[in-house]
């Protein structure tokens, strides 16, 4: 197959959380104690390891993957999907963050990309580290990670649709190449 | 900050130090003669190039730089920058003639307008989903319309590569797609 949807998230070594741990967990988290986390309310929980605020646009991106009413937040329900997926990530992030700098640098990042399967020229990754990387340190952290993740993920499923034959080539209008890529970048 | 004057920094091509720009370009360049996206900020705001309007944010001056970034090294030399102060300013003119209330923005109808006055010959659809990511409550500020023109000017450029024979219809393979789009 010339190319398949990346990280599908690890093999679960974890065993999901007891709902006691994650209403604890919730209950901090929703400080006006609205019954429903909010975009903001996330960020200040989450850390991205550089003292400096939660990449916002990862938040958001986070909370609408999991708020199924639109609601600009999720509840406690909803909660449990956003706490997986971000354990899910910090365990990539630590997987691929062999020198336990806290960042991912260029060679990191390129085989935490070939490892989720894809395929790209080494002067890519440079491209993508400067692309995403907002601590401008010439590598991403945590949050900078996944948001460039979620971006190549949206972009893998944006392309899916139009290979209807799922031979990795798409043909497609000059209008419904710009609408496919005007939405993600 | 450098004056371009007679006699002034060693090296340039002749008339280059008279640019007036290679002023602004060479305050803040280093030695090797590029600069950054957070340089290209501090130099279009020191030479005004965004006028009366609001300066660019950083995530529109990477955006600018890798417009013209052919060598892919995410810097800009100071060919690039003048050329890409010209273009500015030509879509700095454009969107000033469709902000008639001089309020810093302009309405959807009038970016469709504008849009087209550049040349792009663009669907009401296509045109939605480009006034979904760049306005803001029906508006869009000078820098998104900078940032809007960018991106449509290197993904149609993108595409026509793909499309020699002019038919309209471009053919992606995946790994191509996603680095193409990606170095935006």
């Amino acid at each position: 197959m010339a190319y398949h949807s990346p990280y599908k998230a690890p093999p679960h070594i974890n065993a999901p959380p007891d709902q006691g741990f994650l209403w604890n967990i919730f209950q901090r988290v929703d400080k006006d104690r609205s019954g429903v986390i909010s975009d903001s309310e996330l960020q200040q929980a989450l850390s991205n390891g550089t003292w400096t605020p939660f990449n916002p646009v990862t938040v958001r991106s986070i909370i609408s993957m999991f708020d199924r009413e639109n609601k600009g937040g999720v509840n406690f329900n909803e909660f449990a999907g956003v706490w997986k997926y971000i354990t899910d990530w910090q365990n990539i992030f630590r997987t691929y963050d062999r020198d336990n700098s806290g960042f991912i640098d260029k060679n990191e990042l390129r085989q935490a990309l070939t490892g989720f399967g894809y395929r790209l020229s080494d002067q890519f990754y440079g491209t993508l580290i400067e692309k995403f990387d907002r601590q401008r340190k010439g590598q991403v952290a945590f949050d900078d990670f996944i948001q460039c993740c979620i971006v190549l993920q949206r972009l893998t499923d944006v392309f899916r649709r139009y290979d209807t034959d799922q031979d990795g080539w798409i043909q497609v209008s000059y209008e419904q190449y710009l609408s496919m890529v005007f939405n993600i970048v | 900050m450098a004056y371009p004057g007679y006699g002034g920094a060693p090296g340039g091509f002749p008339g280059q130090q008279q640019d007036p720009l290679y002023g602004y370009f060479s305050s803040v360049a280093g030695q090797d003669g590029q600069i950054s996206a957070d340089e290209l900020q501090r130099c279009l705001t020191q030479s005004g190039m965004a006028g009366s309007y609001k300066p660019f944010c950083l995530e529109t001056c990477r955006l600018m730089i890798s417009m013209l970034d052919r060598d892919m090294s995410g810097t800009m030399g100071f060919n690039e920058f003048k050329e890409l102060s010209q273009v500015i300013n030509g879509w700095k003119s454009t969107f000033s003639s469709y902000d008639r209330d001089q309020s810093g923005t302009v309405e959807g109808h009038e970016l469709q307008q504008a849009i087209s006055a550049m040349g792009f010959n663009l669907s009401p659809q296509a045109m939605n989903v480009i006034m979904r990511r760049h306005s803001t409550n029906g508006r869009i500020a000078f820098d998104d319309f900078i940032s809007c023109c960018v991106k449509l000017r290197a993904l149609t450029s993108q595409f026509q590569s793909r499309d020699t024979s002019r038919t309209g219809q471009a053919m992606f393979g995946y790994d191509d797609f996603i680095q193409v789009t990606m170095s935006l």
